[in-house]
């Protein structure tokens, strides 16, 4: 028998009074799948995540999770990690999972077993009976995570689970989801770390102004996007000059951050690149040679839809 | 950089609407409440209910009492034929302030002829009718004080002959030389007050107090708490609470109840005291306690979710918390008894959950009333508690939409 999908939407569209946030969304996210979901502030992320969890009625279209369409209690297959530490400060950690297992709708004899599984998965054994008002920043991001998925759903939604940790409590948290993706859940991540999402998503969109563009695996969509191509990026040694600008605008390059890095994709080899600088006059202390990633496709995206959006890179 | 500062301050206040009322708003209406209060019991106008029995049928007595009714500074309430019993029930429901007993000729030098029937709680109302009631005979009725004046000096003195004139001047002078004029003490004043219901007045305002103080702090309290909401909703509690069968209103209704139980030991406490130091008897109507307690409790407790859930920040919702309070407990009469307000705003006061709670308390311990008579006070509360928190329930689950 085959087990449906997490989530799946249809033609969805959503409306804040006349304004219409949402439109023609259509997207699928498989059980042991970690789907990236990227987009710029005001994108519609927010009002997706609310349409999923029912709490806003979409104007069109619909939403199944684990295939029966969205109702209340259907809803209890969601799990939710908002932005946000949403945890009782005051509570230990095992206070907090056992409040939050109650609320989840589980006995409380289901709630010692889940805290028994979900501590194993988040790794929390050894804080357990610790405030959470005490815990580092990669400690309360794992919490707020175990915390929504004591009633086993079917699908998670991570919004933004990494905000404000370090390195090592990164590491750790994309430990934890991959393990739950393993465990079968269909994880929904939305994120602006670009880098991350490519290490951690099988399949990623893009949700701009509204309307999600171009979905798939992210290697597939950066092969389809850049095929042969690479990226340079220079480092000037001074800020440039309006002539400077001119020719790197005329190479293709743009600017990424402040006035002395740029960047451009390209299928020209390195050296001639370097050398037609050189000839320019152009100043470099540092030329950088990579693969297109998951940030430059979002560029370019938004580009082809709003030549405005090129100042701010997620 | 002082400036700078100052700058920064004076910005937070002009854009923080809750602070700028409670900084320039609250402290007016607070100073309004009070001088109309306390304007009123000082000035000529002292808007007091006044009930009368006139037992005597003299001329004199029939046009005292018509003074009385004419006089701006009383009310005269209840039916125009009253007898003492009737008179001292009106004071013991608290339907009147003070009692006024015509009993005899006010020429009469026996006995006062007046009598003041007053609760042990309001005996400072009482020295205020007696001295307006004096001052009154004395303005609008001369002649009958200067015949009861007349009646003592010719107990003293008899008859106006050589002899007596020398024993008028040798009685002034030895009531010069004492502190206590022996003439003062056998002749009695004109009027007298008397207690109605218990002796002890300190009984009365404990118990008074003792609702009044409750309620206050139910409010305070149950607002504080409920304060949480905010939090809650600020970082994404709610919204992960939101999915789970329950639903927003879990949160709501929690709530409800944990600050219910909160007030009712709150309350519990203040009785406690109140019994074992001041011997308000609790445990004899514990019964009728516990319903007016459960329904104060719920009360404000419903109250606190719907100012909460209304509020965008806590800090808002802290300043309409404090706004709330003191309003309704200043006019309430959780800080100065009802009955020294003005007329307009006792009837205000009456739409405040601080009267409904002391008038049940202090109904049921100190007037021994019974449930029929406190039930408009707790249907009012309960009904407080309903309409708030519904209204915390559809504004909390509306927030989630937004």
């Amino acid at each position: 028998m085959e087990i449906p999908a997490a989530l799946e939407i249809h033609d969805l569209s959503a409306c804040y009074g006349d304004r219409e946030i949402l439109r023609r969304i259509n997207m699928r996210i498989e059980r042991g799948e970690i789907f990236g979901l990227f987009g710029q502030n005001g994108a519609g992320k927010t009002t997706l995540i609310r349409a999923i969890c029912g709490r806003l009625k979409p104007r069109k279209g619909t939403i199944m999770i684990s295939g029966q369409a969205i109702r209340h209690g259907v809803v209890r297959q969601i799990g939710l990690v908002p932005q946000e530490i949403a945890l009782y400060q005051h509570l230990t950690i095992l206070e907090n999972l056992q409040v939050f297992g109650r609320l989840s709708g589980l006995s409380a004899a289901a709630t010692k077993d889940a805290i028994i599984e979900v501590i194993k998965h988040t790794a929390l054994a050894d804080r357990l009976h610790e405030r959470v008002e005490v815990l580092s920043g990669g400690w309360k991001r794992r919490v707020n995570i175990a915390a929504a998925i004591l009633h086993r759903p079917a699908l998670l939604i991570l919004d933004e689970p990494m905000v404000g940790v370090d390195i090592e409590a990164r590491i750790t948290l994309q430990n934890v989801i991959l393990n739950l993706r393993d465990s079968g859940v269909g994880i929904l991540l939305i994120t602006h770390d670009l880098q991350q999402a490519e290490t951690l998503c099988t399949q990623v969109g893009f949700l701009h102004q509204g309307v999600i563009g171009p979905q798939g695996a992210p290697r597939a969509l950066l092969d389809l996007a850049f095929d042969g191509q690479h990226e340079i990026i220079i480092v000037s040694e001074q800020p440039v000059s309006a002539t400077d600008e001119a020719v790197l605008r005329g190479r293709g390059f743009s600017p990424v951050e402040g006035g002395q890095c740029w960047s451009v994709i390209s299928n020209s080899p390195l050296q001639e690149i370097t050398e037609h600088l050189e000839q320019s006059g152009i100043a470099t202390k540092e030329i950088r040679f990579r693969k297109p990633g998951l940030d430059s496709l979002f560029l370019r995206l938004a580009d082809q839809s709003d030549t405005g959006l090129r100042g701010s890179r997620p | 950089m002082i400036l700078a500062m100052l700058r920064v301050m004076t910005l937070g206040l002009l854009r923080d609407r809750g602070a700028l009322v409670l900084a320039f708003v609250l402290p007016p209406a607070i100073f309004v409440i009070f001088a109309s209060i306390f304007s009123g019991t000082t000035s000529d106008k002292l808007d007091l209910k006044i009930a009368i029995a006139n037992l005597s049928s003299t001329p004199a007595s029939q046009r005292l009492e018509e003074a009385l009714r004419k006089e701006p500074a009383f009310e005269v309430i209840g039916a125009l034929r009253l007898n003492r019993a009737e008179v001292e029930s009106l004071v013991k429901q608290g339907a009147a302030d003070v009692g006024l007993v015509i009993r005899g000729e006010i020429d009469d030098t026996g006995a006062a002829p007046l009598e003041v029937l007053v609760e042990p709680s309001k005996l400072m109302v009482g020295s205020i009718v007696s001295g307006r009631v004096q001052e009154l005979v004395a303005r609008r009725l001369p002649d009958l004080l200067l015949s009861r004046t007349a009646i003592t000096l010719k107990r003293v003195v008899r008859t106006f002959t050589p002899e007596q004139s020398a024993r008028l001047a040798a009685a002034i002078e030895a009531a010069a030389l004492v502190s206590e004029p022996q003439a003062a003490t056998h002749a009695p004043g004109l009027v007298t007050t008397a207690s109605v219901g218990s002796s002890e007045s300190s009984g009365a305002t404990v118990t008074y107090y003792a609702g009044a103080v409750a309620i206050l702090f139910l409010l305070f309290a149950s607002l504080q708490s409920a304060a949480i909401l905010i939090e809650e909703r600020n970082t994404g509690i709610i919204d992960r609470i939101a999915i789970g069968p329950g639903g927003s209103a879990v949160v709501v209704l929690g709530k409800l109840m944990f600050l219910t139980v909160q007030g009712i030991m709150q309350v519990g406490l203040i009785f406690i005291v109140a019994q074992l130091m001041y011997e308000v008897d609790v445990t004899r109507r514990l019964d009728l306690w516990m319903l007016i307690t459960v329904a104060a409790a719920l009360g404000a407790s419903g109250l606190a979710l719907a100012v909460v859930t209304a509020c965008t920040t806590k800090q808002q919702a802290q300043t309409v918390s404090t706004f709330v309070v003191l309003i309704c407990s200043a006019v309430g009469g959780s800080m100065v008894p009802r009955f020294m307000m003005p007329e307009f705003l006792q009837t205000i006061g009456r739409f405040t959950p601080n009267t409904w709670a002391i008038e049940a308390y202090y109904g049921v311990f100190w007037r021994q009333e019974t449930l029929s008579d406190v039930i408009p006070e707790i249907v009012s509360l309960v009904a407080m508690a309903v309409v708030g928190t519904a209204c915390a329930l559809v504004v909390s689950r509306r927030r989630l939409r937004f």
